[in-house]
């Protein structure tokens, strides 16, 4: 959808997924890295047999093309300005300020290029009191919200042990990046997009950031589940090889769902046939003005744990689509590798590197089907560095042997 | 535009483009919002008799219980125009159908197979409007043995591994905040559908998209992902531990008089910020990043100790003149007062019929000429009914007046 545009991603660790998600559906994205590599391939995990090669990079720059350049030397940021001028979009991720040290902040390169959309992602923003401050994963979780809020009520606030936030943020940065696209079409310029990872991490909290503003007490950290009003609501429940997350209450918008688990527990005998005939979409309403018995909810939420305790995360799934619950299990790495749901999909790829090795990545984020047929993401390997220093400088006019001197300069 | 909008048209990159929005709860609402906000006219869908959950589900105005009263339900659907419908009363799925072809874009996220029932999926849709473009966006996708999966995104969550993956090792997990598949779903759907747009604008072509809402997360659970499926480790729930950054996590400090705790999220990702903090905690500045790793209890309790006698906005401010990460957990008052999302205009107030004044969140990216214009709050049940049958389908007052006593518009 996106061919017939060109991405410059320089972006690092902090945004690499934005031209990733570009790149899939369609654009062609040239990761710009300097010559020495970029400090996201310093970004663990490793792969066991290649120590030096990292998984994180080679996940978010599938789908690219890679080329070296040397921002800090004058030839660098000439290559660079001439393959701009091939270019519909430029990410980056550095710290705030380092574009314009380099003479390519957005000022500068809009005069050069008015048509050429910029975006920038930083953990605060690019201007304002904390556009300076040093981000990290865990401190834009804990400006954005969503940290405080997260956790068991024992311990300290906890994050996602894959790190989220600039993932987020790169995701934001993607759909900025083409709204200004669309906006060009009226325009015919180019802008600045400006993406701050705190308020793509606020995002994550279910609008609960607008609680103070609207009036409303902060949700409290649950193991689970969810506080509220110093009362706990645990959403998860045991089974016998892990967890489930299950959702069991009624009224009006899921008590239906309540009526399932309980068709189920009639038909396994778990309770009284005449459990059957209470609607748990009415129930609430009737149960606060006497007309239910306010004990029978409690009564079958305890069943329904005791029930699922001796059942496996799958057989509870199965259970699930049968009767039609909100209920789903706890799925580890282990189950996600193993899922026949991501398999019947073909969610896996298997791609090959160029040193022979077959290596297998998650498949692009969305199916997309172009006057119905199917359109795939970019499943070329992560590119080596360098790796296409030839091809997208020789478009450019450059020399095999010009670029030889350029490498030895040091400059690609 | 040769067809008519029949509504007032938005300012904006996207004004002009018509959306007819029948996701419910946050992963599909999310990216008609983020249209609106664009200019795109967008009319949400939704049925009283089945209600939004996000409409009962706070952060509510006044700490109000209702259905009108729902700061998510404001948030995710600002700037939309709205209508009631309920598809299983033929009629409405006939007054679905004109409108379908009144739109360029239809956002839905029923159980699959639902639409297909009444011959309202996009097969069925693209026979009479072939530049259709549908987003379809479910926990699990369209297709394979457990499409029917029924769930919030706090299932979505479990199926999509974050649950697992939030906590600490010798505790059952914790999970996120919240329904998390909700959370990366829209911005992939959202930037699917800007590329649809363009390509249709170039191709005349039509696009359908099926998102599996628990596939866009897996994508920010990829290297996890990656190093198992290549026969690395699987990755465990870890609490807040970095295996490249020591000390990192969540500290206590001193709370100010009126709440229980307070705390200060901290990361010091290199021996150079380490050299920097190593005095102020009295702690021996030459260790490298293994030599922290492997006193982390020790260096931990040095740092809790220097933690606990300060604010964490002190221990924010002295942390970040070092250039070292931290930033305090804050609150929703805390944020509201955030200089730096006041900076960004985050908190947008706009007028509201019921509450006088709503607010909601300000846009992700902010675009340097096209800024956003939040031009009314969330629609009300049945809000715009009238004007919409009336100068979108070109109904006249007895054809209104049919539908309703045919339920169509329940």
């Amino acid at each position: 959808m996106l061919s017939p545009y060109r991405v410059i991603d320089l972006t690092d660790e902090r945004g690499v997924l934005a031209g990733q998600m570009l790149a899939d559906l369609g654009a062609d994205v040239i990761q710009v890295e300097p010559p020495g590599g970029s400090t996201g391939r310093g970004v663990a995990p490793f792969f066991a047999e290649r120590p030096d090669e990292s998984i994180f990079w080679s996940a978010y720059t599938r789908g690219k093309r890679g080329i070296t350049c040397n921002l800090e030397d004058e030839r660098g940021r000439n290559l660079l300005l001439r393959l701009l001028e091939t270019a519909d979009f430029l990410i980056e991720s550095s710290d705030v300020g380092r574009m314009a040290e380099l003479g390519l902040d957005y000022g500068t390169l809009q005069e050069l290029f008015p048509r050429l959309i910029y975006t920038s992602i930083s953990a605060f923003g690019q201007t304002g009191p904390k556009a300076h401050y040093v981000g990290s994963d865990l401190a834009i979780w804990a400006a954005g919200t969503p940290l405080l809020m997260t956790g068991d009520d024992d311990r300290p606030p906890v994050r996602v042990s894959q790190p989220q936030s600039w993932g987020h943020a790169s995701g934001d940065a993607a759909g900025g990046a083409l709204l200004a696209l669309h906006a060009r079409h009226k325009s015919g310029l180019g802008q600045r997009v400006d993406v701050s990872a705190q308020v793509s991490a606020a995002q994550a909290t279910l609008a609960q950031i607008l609680a103070y503003s609207v009036g409303s007490p902060d949700p409290e950290r649950y193991g689970g589940g969810l506080k509220l009003r110093g009362v706990g609501s645990r959403g998860t429940a045991d089974v016998s090889d892990g967890h489930i997350v299950m959702t069991l209450a009624p009224g009006p918008a899921i008590g239906h769902f309540a009526n399932h688990a309980v068709k189920w527990l009639v038909d396994i005998g778990a309770v009284d046939e005449s459990v059957g005939d209470e609607d748990f979409v009415t129930y609430a309403d009737r149960a606060a003005v006497g007309q239910a018995d306010p004990e029978l909810f409690p009564r079958v939420q305890q069943i329904m744990r005791e029930q699922v305790a001796s059942r496996t995360k799958q057989e509870m799934l199965d259970i699930s689509i049968e009767y039609d619950l909100l209920l789903v299990p706890v799925l580890d790495i282990v189950d996600l590798g193993q899922s026949r749901q991501l398999d019947s999909r073909e969610f896996w790829r298997e791609i090959g590197h160029g040193d022979g090795r077959v290596v297998t990545y998650p498949g692009p984020p969305l199916k997309v089907y172009l006057d119905g047929q199917a359109m795939d993401g970019r499943m070329s390997p992560p590119p080596g560095l360098g790796q296409d220093n030839e091809a997208v400088y020789g478009e450019l006019g450059l020399s095999v042997t010009e670029l030889a001197s350029l490498e030895s300069a040091g400059v690609i | 535009m040769t067809d008519p909008i029949g509504l007032p048209a938005g300012t904006g990159p996207l004004a002009g483009v018509k959306v007819l929005d029948l996701s419910w709860i946050v992963a599909g609402p999310t990216v008609g919002r983020a249209l609106a906000d664009y200019g795109a006219t967008v009319i949400r869908v939704e049925s009283p008799t089945r209600v939004d959950t996000a409409r009962v589900v706070g952060p509510f105005h006044g700490d109000e219980p209702g259905v009108e009263n729902s700061g998510l339900y404001g948030n995710v659907n600002a700037g939309k125009w709205g209508l009631t419908l309920d598809l299983r009363v033929p009629e409405a799925r006939e007054v679905f159908r004109q409108l379908v072809h009144w739109s360029d874009i239809v956002c839905e996220s029923f159980t699959a197979g639902i639409l297909g029932r009444w011959e309202l999926d996009y097969e069925h849709l693209r026979r009479d409007k072939p530049d259709l473009i549908m987003l379809s966006s479910t926990l699990l996708g369209q297709t394979g043995p457990y499409n029917t999966v029924s769930g919030f995104g706090s299932q979505g969550a479990g199926m999509a591994g974050v649950q697992f993956l939030v906590g600490w090792p010798d505790y059952p997990p914790a999970g996120p905040f919240g329904p998390y598949t909700d959370y990366p779903a829209p911005r992939f759907a959202l930037a699917g559908i800007l590329a649809a747009l363009d390509h249709r604008r170039r191709t005349g072509e039509g696009v359908f998209i099926d998102q599996a809402q628990a596939e866009g997360t897996l994508q920010l659970l990829a290297p996890a992902l990656i190093d198992y499926k290549n026969g690395g480790p699987a990755l465990e729930r870890r609490g807040n531990d970095d295996p490249q950054m020591s000390p990192h996590g969540v500290y206590p400090c001193q709370p100010p008089d009126d709440r229980a705790e307070s705390w200060i999220a901290i990361a010091v990702a290199s021996d150079d910020q380490w050299t920097r903090l190593a005095p102020i905690i009295r702690a021996d500045a030459s260790l490298t990043l293994s030599d922290r790793r492997e006193r982390k209890d020790a260096i931990d309790e040095q740092l809790t100790a220097w933690t606990k006698q300060r604010s964490a906005a002190e221990v924010q401010s002295t942390l970040q003149t070092l250039g070292i990460s931290a930033h305090v957990l804050s609150n929703t008052e805390e944020a509201a007062n955030d200089p730096q999302l006041s900076h960004r205009d985050h908190f947008r107030r706009l007028p509201h019929a019921l509450h006088g004044e709503t607010v909601v969140e300000g846009p992700r990216y902010i675009l340097s000429d096209t800024p956003v214009d939040i031009v009314r709050p969330a629609p009300q049940y049945g809000e715009h009914n009238e004007q919409i049958l009336r100068d979108v389908l070109g109904l006249n007052e007895a054809e209104v007046q049919a539908l309703a006593v045919s339920g169509a518009l329940s």
